[in-house]
């Protein structure tokens, strides 16, 4: 079955919910609806069930228009509320059948057959005479799934089937979800999660007030600015096989105060995680695509000088790290080893050292770490002169903290 | 498994039958004898109808309540907590006072003010929390009571008048009532067995019984029809008897679970079964006759507070 929905409008109390949504879904794919709370989640998925009449736009299955009494027969809904009841498990899942029932509803036969089909595929079989009320919230909301495919959709159409269930159940459910639909539906779900939605989705669609945002594959979809601009967070984005996971981060700027970080071979990687979680705007470079701090800073959407793996740094990109260095309110110089590869970052420091914003990170001396010559050597006490210091992270943090001058000036931390 | 609901059934229509025997066997003029052709005309004209009225009224008002419990989802709902029987005798009173009180101008009066109650609580009681319905239907329900007393006073009915519609009895039982009442005790039980799978969807909550296709708004305006309607029929033939709707469906809830398949049939004999057994109670547990409005509220108040304590 093909679900297309075009140019959607829907009013509710005369407030628009949703604006020109329009979305495909073809047979054995799963589309997960991300967004936050009131952005029309489930206003879509009711519209799209026909429990709210669009204002404009349309809802079509295989290109037909269908009334609501129609739709339950080859779509089915999950709301989002779990209910409460002590009817026996049987008798929700046979509920799952009333569209097919006509005239004065009986379950027959064939009915009872395939709601027990039901609760086998969801692993239930047995819990037929069981009170709904006196099951987990796994099991109740499995019993739920087992009601929707009673129903034998050919589209499901499910509200936040996750929400409040253990991770162990959360998994359970989707994964159950996705065998359906492989075993020839289509599925639509409203989703919090943004991890489990791109673990499990074939394709995701951000809304933001009622509007598509962003839609497409999850990789696409789901950055650090899409989700910066729909929800309102943070948050650096990795890549892990073809699914992505969203890592929350600490609230950024303060006062959007820039550090830059002059790193490289694991030199880099905790100051700017620290950096990070104190709020700070960090950019790192240059660095070598692949390099554990680039892939540190690039995890947490941090700006960074990309070179190319085990390349030296080459002119442009040393421009582009001056620029940054130029624009940052502070930099940091690393306990990074000097090689001919990397010299530039070291004259690149220097420059901070000269505009008087430098702080260095000394943990070894630097003849332990020098492989490019006395030259070197030489710019490296030149810059240490006119700069500061630190051994630590905490360090550099009160270090930034009385160059921002946002503590009376401390003593002692500073060498 | 078989055996077991066979039993109950059987067991709950013997009941039945008993209650039946028990409400014609006694009363104050004695226990029956056939011989006797004054005791013939006592069971035939008095307690025949009487124990006849008692058994519809009950089934009425059990199958009201078990559906209004459903559709409120809310195991305290019941006409007489929401204020639906109060509303009833609010129509019978004003169309007795106005002296247009023929017996089928007092149904439609009492129908047409509890189809209205019923809307009203529903629509105040419906996004609160559980307990919104509730008090919604108390505080409609006194000022209703409030009412009735004083149309009824200024009508200059007897305080025994106000106190028949107040507090129910079935002392004026005759087979008139029986032909008034019978009609929408059919159409209203008639409705909810046929309907007892949507109830049970209803039971899961508006959005899942629309989940499954079922047109809830349809369903929700029939349903409040119906027992407004099985509801001012009894009022109107035996004024306000309150707790049976509460009482009834969760004995029943207790031995054949909570599937209206089973709960609805149930409900229906066991209201028919109760009802003329406090009535019974009501006419010869003193020389007098204590009014059976007064009987099921002091059997029910303390159920209603079980429920309450055991968690909405």
């Amino acid at each position: 079955m093909r679900l297309e929905i075009r140019d959607l409008g829907v009013e509710l109390r005369s407030r628009e919910i949703l604006k020109n949504v329009t979305l495909k879904l073809e047979e054995g794919e799963i589309l997960s609806i991300l967004g936050p709370n009131g952005s029309g989640k489930s206003t879509l998925l009711r519209t799209i069930f026909g429990i709210l009449k669009p204002l404009k736009g349309v809802v079509l299955f295989d290109g037909k228009r269908l009334e609501f009494d129609d739709i339950a027969k080859i779509a089915a809904y999950l709301p989002q509320e779990i209910p409460q009841t002590r009817l026996r498990v049987i008798d929700i899942v046979l509920l799952g059948r009333t569209p097919h029932l006509s005239g004065i509803r009986r379950a027959k036969k064939e009915d009872y057959e395939i709601a027990l089909n039901a609760l086998n595929e969801v692993g239930l079989r047995g819990f037929e005479e069981r009170i709904f009320d006196e099951l987990s919230g796994g099991e109740k909301q499995k019993v739920m799934l087992a009601r929707l495919f009673a129903q034998e959709p050919r589209v499901m159409l499910l509200d936040e089937p996750t929400a409040h269930l253990d991770l162990s159940s959360q998994i359970e459910v989707m994964r159950l979800i996705k065998r359906r639909v492989e075993n020839g539906c289509s599925a639509i779900i409203a989703m919090h999660d943004i991890n489990l939605a791109a673990t499990f989705s074939d394709k995701i669609l951000m809304l933001k007030n009622g509007e598509v945002h962003r839609a497409g594959k999850a990789e696409d979809v789901i950055t650090p600015e899409s989700v910066r601009e729909v929800y309102g967070v943070d948050v650096a984005v990795r890549k892990i096989g073809k699914s992505v996971i969203v890592i929350p981060v600490a609230k950024s700027s303060k006062n959007g105060i820039r550090v830059h970080v002059i790193c490289g071979g694991g030199s880099g990687a905790e100051i700017i995680q620290t950096l990070v979680e104190a709020g700070y705007r960090v950019s790192a470079g240059v660095l070598n695509v692949l390099d554990s701090d680039w892939e540190i800073a690039t995890e947490l959407g941090c700006e960074v000088v990309s070179e190319a793996p085990f390349s030296d740094i080459s002119d442009e990109n040393h421009e582009k790290n001056l620029k940054m260095v130029e624009e940052a309110d502070f930099v940091i110089l690393a306990n990074l080893s000097i090689g001919r590869g990397n010299l530039k970052n070291l004259i690149a420091a220097n420059l901070a050292a000269k505009l008087g914003k430098l702080i260095v990170v000394e943990r070894s001396e630097i003849r332990s770490r020098n492989f490019a010559g006395e030259m070197a050597e030489k710019i490296y006490s030149e810059i240490s002169s006119k700069s500061i210091i630190v051994k630590n992270e905490s360090e550099i943090l009160n270090a930034i903290r009385d160059l921002a001058g946002r503590l009376p000036k401390g003593r002692g931390f500073v060498n | 498994m078989l055996l077991v609901k066979f039993a109950k059934t059987a067991a709950l229509l013997l009941a039945c039958a008993i209650s039946l025997i028990l409400g014609i066997s006694f009363g104050p003029a004695g226990f029956i004898d056939f011989k006797d052709p004054l005791m013939q005309t006592v069971v035939l004209d008095y307690r025949l109808p009487r124990v006849l009225l008692a058994m519809l009224v009950g089934a009425s008002l059990a199958s009201a309540g078990c559906a209004m419990q459903a559709f409120f989802r809310n195991p305290l709902a019941d006409p007489y907590i929401l204020g639906v029987s109060s509303a009833a005798s609010v129509g019978a009173a004003l169309v007795i006072s106005l002296g247009i009180g023929s017996t089928w101008n007092i149904v439609i009066s009492a129908f047409i003010t509890s189809l209205i109650v019923s809307f009203t609580v529903y629509r105040l009681g419906r996004h609160g929390e559980s307990y919104a319905v509730l008090l919604a239907g108390i505080a409609v329900s006194s000022f209703l009571s409030g009412l009735t007393a004083i149309i009824i006073y200024f009508s200059q009915q007897s305080a025994h008048e106000i106190i028949f519609w107040i507090m129910g009895s079935f002392s004026r039982a005759v087979w008139q009532k029986i032909w008034l009442i019978i009609i929408p005790f059919f159409i209203g039980i008639t409705y909810l067995l046929l309907n007892s799978w949507n109830l049970n969807a209803i039971l899961l909550g508006e959005e899942h019984a629309r989940s499954v296709g079922i047109n809830v708004e349809r369903f929700r305006k029939e349903l409040i029809a119906v027992t407004s309607l099985l509801t001012s029929a009894t009022v109107a033939v035996c004024g306000i008897i309150g707790f049976v709707g509460i009482i009834v469906p969760h004995t029943m809830r207790l031995i054949f679970g909570e599937a209206h398949q089973r709960l609805l049939p149930s409900a229906i004999l066991f209201g028919a079964t109760l009802m003329p057994l406090v009535d019974l109670l009501a006419r010869t547990c003193t020389s007098g006759e204590i009014p059976v409005g007064a009987m099921t509220a002091i059997l029910g108040s303390p159920f209603f507070l079980y429920i309450l304590k055991r968690g909405l």
